[in-house]
This record gives structure tokens, C-alpha cells and sequence, in this order.
């Protein structure tokens, strides 16, 4: 063997020590901006749906959710044969399932059952939790659930996002959203209905938090404008609300067992707002209460009063 | 065929794959096969000085007393076959050059680690435990978890994600990285602060080995010293038959052990078997050989009596352990991890291993400099700034090898306080008055307690509705996510400060 000299061992380790120091500077410096690259949103799709929304109640989170997709015209209304699909729930918190702090298991993973029948390629389930990532995967039963159904279950890298541009003056402009949220055909949005300090509710605007890079605490502050901002970059094809167990207080982290509802139901809706008007009032408030949704209003998306839309009301 | 060689290496590049191991998997879900800080139990330094300093019984301290008798038989096999900071010690001796101490110079030198393990001793008995300073696992231990295994993983995801990016590798290798991530390399790459003094007392035992082969086992480690007293008695033994004085094996004998008339000191061979191999007589053996008994004169020696003196009289200064830690300080200035015993205590029962910290699912727990007092140097401190105490965690319990963290249950957990929050009205964003007044409650939602041990009220400022955060003390556990997620900066607005706990044995207290 080559004998190095203590002079050389020195000499290279020197080096090492030095392109270590100077590739931390740099990613110290924001170089990693230089990768980033601008976005304007995902594009609109027309999907006319058999109903504008369906609310099915039933004893089973699976059976439920498939029988309002199905209901809605079934999943190949929405996913085309060899798309690429993003289903992303609520894996915000280190809570077991029965807490409500998270989507039901159940619903995600016939969400990714149905996917794969109506030919998907790839499904991609992910979100950008609270707690540690390791942990709520795994408590949460969903990394577990989707896995089996045939889903890629993984965590989103800080590093990997587009900077957010909008038509408008918006306060999410240049904003980090998360590369994987937009490089799909089809984006299912699976929230879980509960309560929420700020918000009032969380829902299907609230849910796409998850979507989103930067300082969560940051956008707190003018939270409504920025959530119907972001509600209109990503334009989810669907929305599943999950309301089989329902957190009525201390949400959104939930923990006492003596404050979940159970009431059995799942919402779904091609329209993100109108899912959230009917989420509000069937937890028992008044939409008009929530800034979310007069924020929605405002803009003409959607109005309080659905009685001129077609909802429809199972029981399986 | 210089087979004992390639077998000797193979011992030692397999403990280290496999210390590296135990250490690589010392991290959330826990499923290494063998369970962390395992080593330690084999680590007599440790296990008995910790033992005979806290009065009580370490669980595992039996492995570690097989260790003496093995020694006490084979001699010092640790430390030229097993130990893992040897290993990379000699691996460092590869890249210096060789230099050979006469026998004074090398008499002298070899003192000074029995000089070190005395003076431990002496501490232990006075319910001080001060070992770990020295000890070569701990070091070897805290290194590769607070300096390697962070710089490796951070390296590895480093490359990936800027090949990925700069390539636009988003297909099959942006796949393969993600499985790396969720399974070898671990979500989090980890950053711990001042880890650069933690590197360089590794990089000085380094340097020093390459200017002196072997010099830390020589002359400072104080696990070395113990196994040399115990393999005063070994059997197994180096033998040279008709030596023709050459003098070969003297310059290549890693650890001084050979005199300039070619006999050896026992208790300084490491059975290397390096002069097995130098030899060109191809006489030097190493073999067992049966124990002579010598003949005992009655009665004890002048220095056996006055050891005996000493002991006795340590032993009777160890009756005052509460004596000795009432005059240390109390008051405890860090906040500690979950359940940790009573500040004095446990800066005696922590060995700063790094084990808590490296398998801290958040990064919280970071090894203090000064911030705990000078004899709370690389103690797990929990930084929220950093990391949070993940709320049904309870890993750091379960990898601190001396109890100096106990293991808890999850029920337990989820009651131990670890401190205390406390709001800062001047930074609070809703607290601030006029125009900075805004809706935040990161704080809130993040808190853990099923009851929320911060609440809200809406308050009107200005014609404006504002949630402002209060703490309810009662329920705080001081875990620290509020402090974590608080979005005021550069200061946070919201932070957890320790609690003095002054009953019972530990910090275990519960909240009602």
C-alpha cells in the first residue's frame, strides 16, 4: 500500500474542511433561490360532475367514500388513465385516527383504490405536518393505509418548491409551494373536518396550507386572503371533506377522545368552496362566520345560500 | 501469512461497523437489533466508577464485570481487538511516522493514565463521577454521533438534492433519494451546536496518534489503566525462545511495550501480535501459560496498609453524598429532558454520550457549553429554537445508558413537566399594541394538551378583534412546541423556561 504523507493527509483534509466551509456558505446565502423557478398556478379543468356535491352517510369511512365518488360520476371524471395524481389529507398531526386530528386512513386509501381503477399511473399522497413527520405518518395510520392501496407515501423536501405568481396583487406572491402539489394531472384534496382557533373550521381551503413552504406562523397574518390565493394556484380537480369523526373543540391538535363527534359522513365536491359552505353549516356554524369563506364571497365563488345547487344526500 | 493480523484488523473494523451501527440506529422507530448505548454495559469505566459515585447498581453491570475477568485472563484484547476509538487510532498511526521512546521516557508516560484513573476513582468514592471526561467510548460515542453521522447524512442529502436539482433528476433518482430519506439517511438531517469543540478533542487524539502511535492509549485513557491492572494476572503471554537480540519488534510495538532487553510489560500489550509478525527469527509466540503460584509472606506490606487506610477512610467520606451535593450548585438553568433526575444528580449520572440528543426526533435536545454551569459541558439541554419535546416521544428515556433519563412509560410521559412557558407581551404579535396587532395563534394551535394549556381571548384593540394568548400553568409541560413554531423574530415572543422541582428523587413531577 501507498503510504500518504502526513503532509498530504493534512494538506487534504484541509480541503475537505474548506469546500465543506464554503458549500455551507453558499447554501447559507440562498443559492438554493437560483433553483427555484416560477409558477402561475396549476391550469382550471372543466369537470362537470353528476351532482354538484354529495354528502353520504354510513357506518364504514371506505364504503361511504366510494359511494360519493360515484355518486359524483366516479373517479374517471377526474383522473384520466395514466395521470399522475396527488391525494393530499391532513397528516398534520402525531394523533391516532380516533382523535379526528387527521383524515381518516380509511377514505385515503380508497381514494388511492380508485385512482388505480381509473388507470392512474402514480399516486402521490404527502403534507407537511406539524409535528415530526416520522411520527404522524405513522400514528395517523395513513402512510400505512395509502401504502397498501399502492400509493408513494413520502415526505416533501423544504428545497423542492416553485415561487408562486399570480395574475393579481396577492400577499402569497413568491410565496414556496411545494413542486410535488403541482407536477400532477389530478389534485384531491382530502381534508378532515375540525375545529380550528383561527380559522373557526378547518376545511378544504385550510387543508392546502399543507402545499405550501415558508413560515406557517406567517401565514396567520392575513390568513383568509391567503388561503383563497392559494385555493386558486393549486384549483383541486376534487375535495373530499372527511366528517366521519368530527373534532368539535381544542382543534386543531385535538386529544381528548370526549371531543370527537361521530357523525359519519363524507362530503365531495368538484368545487372547493361549495364543499366548505356545506362543511360549515353540517358542523353546525354559520359559514358567513368563517373568514375563509366570505373571502370566497367576495370573489364571487361561491354564495352562502346552495339551494339552487344540486346536493345530493345518501346513506350507505 | 500474517493471518493473526487480517484477523485482528477484521475484529476491529467489525466493532466499529458495528459501534457505528448501534449508533445509526439510535433514532426514531428505534429498531436496531441491538439496543443502543449497549456498549456501555461492557464498559467497566463506566459501569462501575458511575455505580460506586451514584451508590447503586447500573442494570448490565455484570457485562462489564466479565469484561475484567476475560481481561484478568487474555489480557488486553479491548483495546487492541475491540476498542473502537483504538481503531481509528490506529488507523491515524498509519499516517505518522513511527518514533520509538526510550524505556524511562516511556515509564513515565504510561504513569499519567493511572495518575487519571486513580484520581477518578478518588471522585467516585466522593460521589463525584468525572470519568466520562476520558472515557475512550464516550468520546468515540459523541463524536460519531454529534459530529459524523450529521456531516455524512448532511453530505449525502446535500448532493442529492443539488444534483437533483441541477440536473432536473426529478424521475427514478429523486425516488431513490426519497427512500434513502424515509429509511438510511433519516428525515432530518441533524445540526448540533458547538459540535466543533466536541470534533476537535477527537481530531487532538487524532493528531497526537499520528505523531505518537497509540499515545492516547499510552499515556492518558483511563479505560486502558484499568484493564492494565486487571491484566497483570493474564495468562496468555508473549514468549520469545532463543531471541537473537535483533531489536526489530522494539520500533514496531505500537504501545511501547517492549523494553531495550527485548522482555515486555505485560500490562502495557495490547496483543496486537505486530511482533509476532516483525520478527525475523520467527521466535516470538504468544501463548498460555499456567499460572505460577507464588509463594505469599504472611501479614500485609507497608503499602498495603496504608491503601487499606486510604480506602477506609474514602469509604467514610462517602457516607456524606448529600453533604457533597449541597454545597454544588442547585438551581437548574437549563431545561432538561423529560423526567431527568434532580440537576446535581444528574450532572453526576450523565456520561455525555449523545445518545438523547442523537436520538431526538426533533433536534431539540443539544449538548450545553456553559449554559448549565461548567460541569454541565455537552449535557443534553433542550433548545426550542431548534426542537421541540415531541409530546408522545419517549425515546431519549430509553437510550440514556446510565438512568440519568429514566425510561417512561407513554402515560407517564404525557404528565412529566419539563418547564414552563412564558409569553413576552412586548414581542407577542397580538400582545403588541397599534398597528403591529395581529391575529397569530401558532402558539395555541400547536400545543399538544388535549385541554390546550394556552387559551385564547378575543380582545378588541382599535376597533379590531384579537385573539392574545394566556398560559394556563396548570396544564403546561413545557414542551416547547409553542416556543418552536413562534413566528416573532429574532427573538421568540414565547418561551419555556426550566422549573426548579423540589420534592422527592427526581424530576418526575406530574401534573395533577
Amino acid at each position: 500500500m501507498e503510504k500518504i504523507s502526513r503532509r498530504k493527509f493534512l494538506k487534504l483534509a484541509g480541503y475537505g474542511c474548506g469546500s465543506l466551509f464554503l458549500l455551507q456558505l453558499f447554501s447559507r446565502l440562498g443559492l438554493s433561490q437560483l433553483f427555484a423557478s416560477e409558477f402561475n398556478g396549476r391550469a382550471r379543468r372543466q369537470i362537470q360532475t353528476d351532482h354538484d356535491l354529495v354528502a353520504v352517510k354510513g357506518e364504514d369511512p371506505k364504503i361511504i367514500t366510494r359511494k360519493a365518488i360515484d355518486a359524483l360520476g366516479g373517479m374517471s371524471k377526474f383522473v384520466k388513465p395514466g395521470a399522475t395524481v396527488v391525494v393530499k389529507p391532513n397528516i398534520g398531526w402525531d394523533r391516532a385516527p380516533e382523535y379526528a386530528a387527521n383524515t381518516n386512513p380509511g377514505v385515503v386509501a380508497v381514494l388511492v383504490e380508485m385512482c388505480f381503477e381509473a388507470g392512474a399511473k402514480r399516486v402521490n399522497v404527502f403534507d407537511n405536518p406539524c409535528n415530526s413527520g416520522e411520527r404522524t405518518y405513522e400514528s395517523s395510520g395513513i402512510r400505512e393505509a395509502a401504502q397498501k392501496a399502492g400509493a408513494q407515501v413520502y415526505f416533501v423536501d423544504t428545497w423542492n418548491y416553485v415561487k408562486a405568481v399570480f395574475e393579481y396583487d396577492s400577499p402569497m406572491k413568491g410565496w414556496p409551494i411545494f413542486r410535488d402539489a403541482i407536477e400532477c394531472d389530478t389534485f384531491i384534496n382530502v381534508p378532515v373536518l375540525k375545529h380550528h382557533g383561527l380559522t373557526g373550521l378547518t376545511m378544504g381551503m385550510k387543508n392546502l396550507m399543507g402545499v405550501c413552504g415558508g413560515s406557517r406562523g406567517l401565514m396567520h397574518f392575513d390568513n383568509a386572503r391567503k388561503l383563497a390565493d392559494v385555493a386558486d394556484f393549486i384549483k383541486p380537480e376534487l375535495t373530499v371533506i372527511d366528517a366521519f369523526r368530527v373534532l368539535t373543540r381544542n382543534g386543531p391538535t385535538g386529544g381528548n377522545l370526549a371531543d370527537v363527534k361521530l357523525t359519519q359522513t363524507v362530503i365531495a365536491s368538484a368545487d372547493i368552496a361549495l364543499a366548505d359552505v356545506y362543511a360549515a353549516r353540517f358542523a353546525g356554524k354559520d359559514p358567513g362566520s368563517i373568514s375563509v369563506i366570505t373571502e370566497a364571497v367576495k370573489r364571487g365563488l361561491v354564495s352562502l345560500d346552495y339551494s339552487n345547487k344540486d346536493i345530493l344526500e345518501l346513506t350507505a | 501469512m500474517r493471518k493473526l493480523l487480517v484477523v485482528r484488523r477484521l475484529s476491529q473494523l467489525c466493532f466499529l461497523g458495528l459501534f457505528v451501527y448501534i449508533l445509526w440506529s439510535t433514532t426514531y422507530p428505534l429498531k436496531g437489533i441491538l439496543p443502543s448505548g449497549i456498549f456501555f454495559k461492557f464498559d467497566p469505566l463506566i459501569m462501575i466508577l458511575t455505580s460506586i459515585s451514584e451508590r447503586l447498581l447500573l442494570s448490565g453491570i455484570i457485562f462489564s464485570i466479565l469484561m475484567l475477568g476475560l481481561t484478568a485472563v487474555w489480557g488486553r484484547f479491548f483495546c487492541g481487538w475491540v476498542c473502537p476509538l483504538g481503531t481509528v487510532i490506529d488507523i491515524a498511526g498509519v499516517f505518522g511516522k513511527p518514533k520509538v521512546l526510550s524505556d524511562v521516557q516511556n515509564q513515565k508516560a504510561r504513569k499519567l493514565k493511572f495518575l487519571i484513573l486513580g484520581i477518578g476513582t478518588i471522585l467516585a468514592i466522593c460521589s463525584i463521577q468525572a470519568v466520562w471526561i476520558l472515557d475512550p467510548l464516550v468520546i468515540i460515542a459523541r463524536f460519531i454521533s454529534l459530529n459524523l453521522i450529521p456531516a455524512l447524512t448532511g453530505m449525502i442529502d446535500g448532493l442529492f438534492s443539488w444534483m437533483i436539482r441541477i440536473f432536473h433528476l426529478y424521475g427514478p433518482v429523486y425516488d431513490l433519494y426519497r427512500g434513502l430519506k424515509s429509511s438510511l439517511l433519516g428525515v432530518k438531517i441533524y445540526y448540533f451546536s458547538h459540535s466543533l469543540i466536541i470534533l476537535s478533542l477527537f481530531l487532538a487524539i487524532f493528531i497526537a496518534a499520528m505523531k505518537l502511535k497509540r499515545s492516547w492509549c499510552r499515556v492518558v485513557c483511563p479505560l486502558g489503566a484499568l484493564y492494565a491492572l486487571f491484566s497483570k494476572t493474564a495468562l496468555f503471554k508473549r514468549s520469545v525462545e532463543k531471541c537473537v537480540n535483533c531489536g526489530m519488534c522494539r520500533p514496531e510495538c505500537r504501545m511501547g511495550a517492549i523494553k531495550e532487553d527485548i522482555s515486555y510489560v505485560k500490562s502495557e500489550c495490547v496483543l496486537c501480535m505486530d511482533c509476532v509478525y516483525s520478527c525475523p527469527a520467527n521466535v516470538t509466540r504468544f501463548s498460555f501459560v499456567k499460572p505460577k503460584l507464588e509463594e505469599k509472606s504472611g501479614g500485609i506490606t507497608r503499602r498495603q496498609f496504608l491503601a487499606l487506610g486510604f480506602v477506609s477512610a474514602m469509604a467514610a467520606v462517602s457516607g456524606c453524598k448529600d453533604e457533597v451535593l449541597a454545597s454544588r450548585p442547585k438551581r437548574q438553568r437549563v431545561v432538561r429532558p423529560p423526567a431527568a433526575l434532580k440537576e446535581e444528580e444528574f450532572l453526576d449520572r450523565c456520561i455525555r454520550c449523545g445518545n438523547c440528543m442523537k436520538v431526538c426526533i426533533t433536534n431539540g435536545l443539544q449538548p450545553a457549553l456553559f449554559q448549565a454551569g461548567l460541569s454541565g459541558i455537552w449535557t443534553p439541554q433542550l433548545v426550542p429554537e431548534i426542537g421541540y419535546c415531541e409530546y408522545h416521544c419517549t425515546l431519549c428515556g430509553n437510550v440514556c445508558p446510565t438512568g440519568a433519563i429514566p425510561k417512561l412509560s407513554l402515560e407517564e410521559k404525557l404528565k412529566t413537566r419539563l418547564g414552563l412557558a412564558r409569553i413576552d407581551r412586548k414581542l407577542c404579535l397580538p400582545w403588541k399594541k397599534g398597528k403591529d396587532c395581529k391575529e397569530c395563534i401558532v402558539c395555541e394551535e400547536h400545543c399538544p394538551i388535549g385541554n390546550k394549556a394556552i387559551k385564547l381571548k378575543k380582545v378588541n384593540v382599535d376597533g379590531k378583534i384579537v385573539s392574545r394568548p394566556y398560559i394556563n400553568e396548570r396544564l403546561c409541560i413545557g414542551c416547547g412546541i409553542c416556543q418552536t413554531k413562534c413566528p416573532a423574530r429574532p427573538e421568540r415572543a414565547i418561551k419555556v423556561y426550566p422549573v426548579m422541582v423540589d420534592h422527592g428523587n427526581s424530576n418526575k413531577e406530574t401534573i395533577k
